[in-house]
């Protein structure tokens, strides 16, 4: 693990770290590392990565439905008959709505907000695509809107936010449940989860 | 160099921000150390047994190692101390929460800290949890918080001539640093016209215990006129604007 020149990089590999240092969660240190993982890679890979990434900028859009990131307008899970389009399961991110659809539990359809309502880092509800939202919702066939943002305190204002925006429409509004996490250990879990399970319970 | 590897303080999570590799960087404010970021490793995978006490709003009891210098430290253990579970499941409680967060976040600084900001906070979240009057608890903590600052403004005297501001006769500058008898006040750039009952009420959440100050009562203009006052004082100490109050507006 020698000979990598880390106070004086060469320009490109300054260049490199500096941009990889822009994106959410990467300190320097992590910049640095994944600077040189990327000069380590065979040709081939590195230049299939940066393909993937100016292809997606290129072809990415949003639905205007859901929207979801998606090479379509609308997007396969909009335009899929077999769904079920009384139901809107509202969503933070699009890694969300992979998630959810890996349980193969739910057949309804989506709508991406991309972001909570975080006034401390500068978010708004103006900032989410809420109006598309409720644009959507007037006067649709939606009977179900199940809002599945996450159990943060975020999540969880951004929630009752949109319950408060929907109240007049004729729609029945849902949450997941809280509680648990599958294979925890109540012994470990905090007060707040363990007393949302508590609320949650069901009759076996 | 003397220092030990990890070490045991009493917190706040006021900011949490999802960071690669599920992991989270918290922003707590702390009693011993001040304000305080740290690195949760793996935080937000579901088998983590962290996560639920490092919830904003939460006062946690914590156990930390020391980062490496110019890392962050990193958050070992965590213990809810008080969770307020009430002030997070109302709109209202939330927000003014996310409000008293983002006044200690940019009031408070690493590395140094204050007792007293840190007692007002845990006892303003209570209160709210408690269901008190979320006026009340943010102007009384707006002004305490300037108060342990070192910010407080001036409530008797014309700031700039020193003479006592008679009862009705009284102008206000957050930059002159208070109150400006109305002769004075024509100088100044930025002046507010503040009623008896906003001097007054002022200088009572000053002096007053917390209980005390939520039993006043505030008719919606004077409440008005304090939420102007006080948010017009923290934004020329900070800079700039405190971004949780447009979205406490837009509910209100
Ligand atoms: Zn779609
Ligand atoms: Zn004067």
């Amino acid at each position: 693990m020698t000979g990598w020149p880390v106070p004086s990089a060469a320009p490109s590999v300054a260049r490199l770290i500096q941009e990889l240092n822009k994106l959410p969660g990467i300190g320097s240190k992590s910049a640095q590392r994944l600077a040189y993982h990327i000069i380590k890679l065979p040709p081939d890979e590195a230049h299939l990565l940066a393909e993937a990434i100016s292809v997606v900028k290129d072809r990415v859009i949003f639905c205007s439905r859901c929207q979801n990131l998606s090479d379509t307008d609308p997007c396969p899970i909009c335009t899929d008959e077999r769904r079920d389009a009384t139901q809107v399961c509202v969503v933070e991110e699009p890694l969300d709505v992979l998630a959810l659809e890996r349980t193969h539990c739910y057949r309804g359809l989506y709508h991406v907000l991309h972001g909570v309502i975080s006034p401390i880092n500068g978010v708004g509800p103006e900032d989410l695509k809420l109006k598309e939202l409720l644009t959507r919702l007037d006067g649709t066939s939606v009977q179900e809107l199940i809002i599945a943002t996450n159990p943060t305190l975020e999540g969880e204002a951004t929630a009752m936010y949109i319950r408060r925006q929907v109240g007049q429409l004729p729609l029945k509004v849902t949450h997941l449940a809280r509680g648990l996490p599958v294979g925890g250990d109540l012994e470990y879990a905090d007060e707040v989860t363990l007393s949302r399970a508590f609320q949650g319970r069901q009759e076996l | 160099m003397g220092q030990p590897r990890s070490f045991r303080t009493e917190g706040v999570v006021i900011r949490s921000i999802p960071m690669m590799e599920a992991g989270l960087m918290v922003t707590l404010f702390t009693r011993e150390w001040g304000k305080l970021r740290a690195v949760v490793h793996g935080a937000r995978k579901p088998s983590s047994k962290l996560v639920g006490h490092l919830e904003v709003l939460n006062c946690v009891d914590l156990t930390l190692h020391r980062g490496r210098p110019g890392n962050l430290d990193i958050v070992s253990q965590a213990q809810i101390v008080e969770a307020f579970p009430a002030l997070r499941m109302r709109l209202e409680g939330a927000t003014g929460g996310m409000y008293m967060t983002e006044v200690v976040d940019g009031f408070g600084a690493e590395g140094s800290p204050n007792q007293e900001i840190y007692q007002l906070l845990v006892q303003c979240l209570r209160a709210l949890h408690g269901g008190a009057p979320r006026e009340h608890v943010l102007r009384y903590f707006e002004m305490q918080v300037l108060d342990h600052s070192g910010f407080m403004p001036e409530l008797h005297l014309c700031v700039d001539c020193r003479e006592a501001v008679q009862p009705g006769q009284h102008l206000y500058s957050p930059e002159a640093g208070g109150t400006l008898c109305p002769s004075c006040g024509i100088k100044g750039q930025q002046v507010y016209h503040m009623s008896v009952n906003a001097l007054k009420t002022l200088r009572y959440f000053r002096r007053s215990s917390l209980e005390e100050a939520c039993s006043l009562r505030l008719e919606p203009q004077l409440s008005r006129e304090l939420t102007n006052l006080l948010s017009g004082t923290l934004k020329f100490w900070l800079d700039r604007e405190i971004r949780s109050k447009s979205f406490l507006e837009r509910l209100a």
